[in-house]
């Protein structure tokens, strides 16, 4: 006689309802992940008026971004892992991907929390008001974004087994995109500007940037889709192929 | 597969690369039965659970559980099995009852909190339900562990090294509730390193040993199949022949890493 086993949204539901709740309990981490954004829509508050509001903001909400996929995701699946959480719930009558699904639906929801925040704090602090059609394509942009940022998380915890080296490297990513990338772009050489505007930083500003102005979008937006795209599948690929359920 | 059989192992073949952790490893467990899987360390007790669980997928054999091809049908076997891991942990911000909510969800058993309580209740645990399971003792969270194991009433339960690091009346309890759970017409399948609890709480045992089962029996025929060999009268303490004489004459003196 086949067993039953419960249905895939009974079980997405339940796992849904416990990922939230942890999240939820871990506030200081989301602050964490908000307040840099914030931090930058504050003082950058100077550069609206000589390089326009979706140049600070995209370059705010990229580093929100980063902050999810690295610190947020990679830390908490590689402790989780590290603890044997993944295991006790694989020998559960449900998929891996019901796990990682649920996983990825709370990053999705933090992605569309920082957004709103860096438009909340964007418009009374900064003044910038965007179209509708701004918004939208803004947290677009932002999901393709947050989803180039996770699938790199994905890739670190998939090469990397111990959570605190994990944690190390997340955090050298972090501090190097925010160097590099958010800090790059003010340096005066050319090829170097180039550099970061085709890296994973630069296209994700770009797209947003270019989100919050749809009207205006051009080639080098389209192109810059088109890359984030390609380094999202390439990590999210290499991320998969390279994960293992357990750390023994 | 006789009908009585809620488990059946066959020709079970695991390996990591080049190493064979487990070789043409067969046993069966039936309906009602405490079954015993016993080895030194790397023995392969733990591949041989993590195959069954569906961790780990197996280079040969078969696996049935409760008539379920758990190599071809991993989800329907694992509706059957109650898991117990050997160093269990759940997420360290949810309280007690939430872990318990999650898991009954998960298993497909509609449980209401006040159900939930009620469970929590008959192991002495109502007043935790709110704690988080990092802040109970070592008993305590075998016994949520245990909950959670057969939170779905599976027909097998298995437990790795169940009473690790337990005080002696905390392992008699646990002991109990096994045993209640063979009573209420379940099988069990565990793994331990104690002969007192194989001689204790299992109906029957397999010995493994480098990946090999070397002996299945009920303990004390095994006792008496081997008390008179010179092996296992050489190691023996006292004049009186054990379990774990007959263990250590079977898989050797030298000590595993």
């Amino acid at each position: 006689m086949e067993t039953s086993i419960p249905k895939a949204s009974t079980v997405l539901k339940t796992l849904l309802r416990a990922d939230f709740t942890t999240q939820w309990r871990n506030r200081r981490a989301v602050i964490l992940t908000l307040i840099v954004p914030v931090i930058i829509l504050a003082t950058w508050k100077p550069l609206v008026g000589k390089l326009g509001g979706p140049f600070v903001l995209s370059n705010s909400i990229t580093i929100g971004l980063i902050a999810i996929g690295l610190m947020g995701y990679s830390n908490a699946i590689a402790r989780d892992r590290d603890k044997g959480i993944f295991q006790r719930l694989r020998v559960a009558p449900i998929s891996s991907w019901s796990i990682m699904t649920s996983r990825l639906l709370v990053q999705i929801a933090m992605i569309l929390m920082v957004t709103t925040a860096v438009f909340i704090v964007g418009n009374s602090y900064d003044q910038v008001t965007l179209t509708p059609a701004g918004y939208a394509v803004t947290y677009l942009s932002a999901l393709i974004g947050g989803a180039l940022y996770l699938g790199l998380g994905q890739m670190i915890v998939g090469r990397i087994q111990n959570p605190e080296t994990v944690n190390s490297t997340v955090r050298l990513v972090y501090f190097l995109f925010i160097m590099g990338g958010m800090l790059g772009q003010f340096y005066n050489n050319a090829e170097f500007q180039n550099a970061v505007k085709w890296s994973p930083y630069g296209t994700v500003k770009t797209i947003l940037a270019f989100g919050m102005e749809p009207e205006k979008w051009n080639n080098d937006a389209s192109m810059a889709l088109l890359v984030t795209i390609a380094y999202t599948v390439v990590c999210a690929v290499l991320g998969i192929k390279w994960f293992k359920w357990n750390t023994k | 597969m006789t009908a009585d059989n809620i488990l059946t192992v066959d020709g079970l073949s695991v390996s990591y690369g080049k190493f064979n952790a487990v070789q043409n490893v067969s046993f069966s467990v039936r309906k009602g039965e405490i079954f015993g899987l016993l080895g030194p360390n790397g023995a392969g007790k733990t591949s041989t659970l993590s195959s069954i669980e569906g961790l780990l997928k197996p280079q040969a054999g078969t696996i049935v559980v409760d008539g379920n091809d758990a190599i071809t049908k991993p989800l329907h076997a694992r509706a059957s099995l109650g898991v117990q891991l050997q160093s269990t942990s759940f997420q360290p911000e949810l309280f007690v009852i939430e872990v318990l909510q999650l898991y009954a969800g998960i298993y497909g058993v509609p449980a209401s909190k006040s159900d939930l309580m009620a469970t929590l209740k008959e192991i002495n645990l109502e007043d935790s339900a709110m704690k988080k399971f990092g802040e109970l003792s070592g008993g305590q969270q075998q016994r949520v562990s245990l909950v959670i194991a057969t939170i779905h009433n599976p027909r097998l339960v298995l437990l790795d090294e169940p009473t690790t690091g337990l005080d002696p009346q905390s392992r008699r309890q646990l002991w109990e509730r096994i045993e209640a759970i063979r009573e209420r017409g379940h099988a069990v399948l565990l793994t331990t390193h104690s002969m007192e609890e194989a001689e204790s709480v299992c109906d029957r045992i397999a010995i493994i040993d480098h990946g090999r089962v070397i002996a299945i029996d009920t303990p004390q025929a095994m006792i008496d199949k081997h008390k008179d060999e010179p092996e296992v009268i050489a190691v023996s303490r006292r004049g009186r022949i054990t379990l774990e004489d007959v263990f250590i004459a079977l898989t050797g003196k030298a000590i595993r890493s």
